[in-house]
């Protein structure tokens, strides 16, 4: 969510401190190092949207492997801003999968 | 982490290579740097793991908790089973420092129960054995309050190699006889079969101490029947086994068998009554139990150790069983 300069002068209040925070690239954690090298996964879908709140530990994205289904938990809260991969993109350890507002400055 | 219940419809991996999976194969994937220390530590030492080696799914869990299955022997294997991820090929030659290497992770993961498994070494003269057995004396004389349990391959059926190994006192024998007669042609390699590791199950009861436990392990949802399942329980229990694992078989990534059904949570609730009618003491079984799975279980609450569903909801029983 990336606001124009015509949108602040419109909505001041936006300007308030949940947009005011550091962005952040969520990276896809380490599985352990097989991942990387032996196994890809694809991206099941997101149940979130961009602009969503969320807190540590929520539900971010889901994942699919050759074995399982996998849900990508937050790691800080914040707020959706961006999201790096689509539904169906093939995704590995370290790849940036979206990007969140913190409220730390 | 509790998981909401899926909402998900797409399953995009099923389109191109599989069935889709049953919402009962969903787990949490790691929260960063959670695995960090396991990796990192087994990674100095160079130590391999089935973990890694057979893209257990469960990998991040147990790697968080700060568990590993150690697998000796090099990580190539001299047979070529069609569920396993191992690779096949020409095996290195066995390294004379790992059986310390082994001790020093097991140390410096504060383990209290460490489970060590290997390739098949059919090009060695006694398949490994003697360093099956170096690797127990390593991890007795390094942690000497751990307890041990080591996965064996078949040995070739032959007693001395397991005598071998059984010489060497570890607490759990395990040697998984993988699945039912009727497919033991089609999943494992030709030079494996059922009855030899009815034998090599058989022979590890007669030559370990009545304390010291004999498990195997199956896998479901290769097309085997209930009746086959309950028929193989028996004969395992009747070769001495008085632990079983059954989990469901995921093909994994260049894997020759398919999967060719996803067996329910309550079929594994079944399969582990059955079991534990027939008389085992100690069951584990569910959609994402592997042989080693909370192996840990069997040492300190040897019972009926049911997992209904993904890995995080393991259900120990009530403390006066254990």
């Amino acid at each position: 969510m990336v606001f124009s300069a015509e949108f602040m002068r419109l909505f001041p209040g936006a300007k308030g401190p949940r947009f005011m925070g550091k962005s952040v690239e969520i990276t896809l954690p380490d599985f352990g190092g097989g991942t990387a090298e032996t196994l890809e996964a694809i991206v099941s879908w997101w149940p979130v949207e961009v602009g969503d709140g969320l807190n540590t530990g929520d539900d971010l994205l889901e994942i699919a492997t050759d074995k399982a289904n996998f849900v990508v938990p937050c790691p800080c809260a914040g707020v959706l801003m961006e999201k790096r991969v689509n539904e169906e993109d093939r995704v590995r350890v370290g790849d940036v999968v979206a990007v969140l507002k913190t409220q730390e400055s | 982490m509790v998981l909401k219940p899926p909402t998900s419809k797409t399953d995009p991996v099923a389109t191109a290579s599989r069935k889709p999976l049953p919402p009962w194969l969903r787990l949490a994937w790691p929260q960063p740097g959670a695995v960090d220390r396991v990796r990192d530590l087994l990674a100095s030492l160079s130590l391999n793991t089935v973990c890694r080696s057979a893209q257990c799914p469960n990998q991040g869990e147990c790697w968080s908790r700060g568990t590993a299955t150690f697998m000796i022997l090099g990580n190539i294997c001299s047979r070529n089973c069609a569920f396993c991820g191992v690779d096949t090929g020409v095996p290195t030659p066995p390294e004379a420092d790992e059986p310390g290497r082994i001790a020093e992770a097991a140390h410096l993961l504060e383990l209290r129960h460490a489970v060590v498994t290997s390739v098949t070494r059919d090009d060695l003269p006694d398949g490994g054995a003697a360093h099956f057995a170096e690797v127990i004396r390593a991890l007795r004389a390094g942690c000497p309050q751990i307890s041990i349990e080591v996965l064996t391959p078949d040995f070739g059926g032959q007693r001395d190699r397991v005598a071998r190994v059984a010489e060497a006192r570890p607490d759990v024998f395990a040697h998984n006889v993988e699945t039912i007669p009727r497919l033991h042609r089609l999943l494992r390699d030709p030079r494996a079969s059922y009855t030899r590791s009815l034998e090599v199950l058989r022979m590890a009861r007669e030559l370990l101490p009545e304390t010291c436990h004999v498990k195997s392990g199956l896998m479901a949802g290769c097309g085997e029947t209930e009746s086959e399942v309950m028929d193989t329980l028996a004969d395992l229990y009747a070769a001495g086994c008085d632990a079983v694992t059954i989990g469901q078989y995921l093909k994994p990534r260049g894997g020759r068998a398919e999967v060719m059904d996803y067996v329910t949570p309550e079929q594994f609730a079944q399969y582990a009554k059955k079991a534990r009618e027939l008389g085992f003491s100690f069951v584990m079984a569910g959609p994402l139990v592997r042989s080693s799975y909370h192996a840990e279980t069997l040492m300190h609450h040897a019972c009926e150790c049911t997992i209904t569903h993904a890995g995080n909801n393991i259900s120990l029983p009530p403390a006066n069983l254990a």
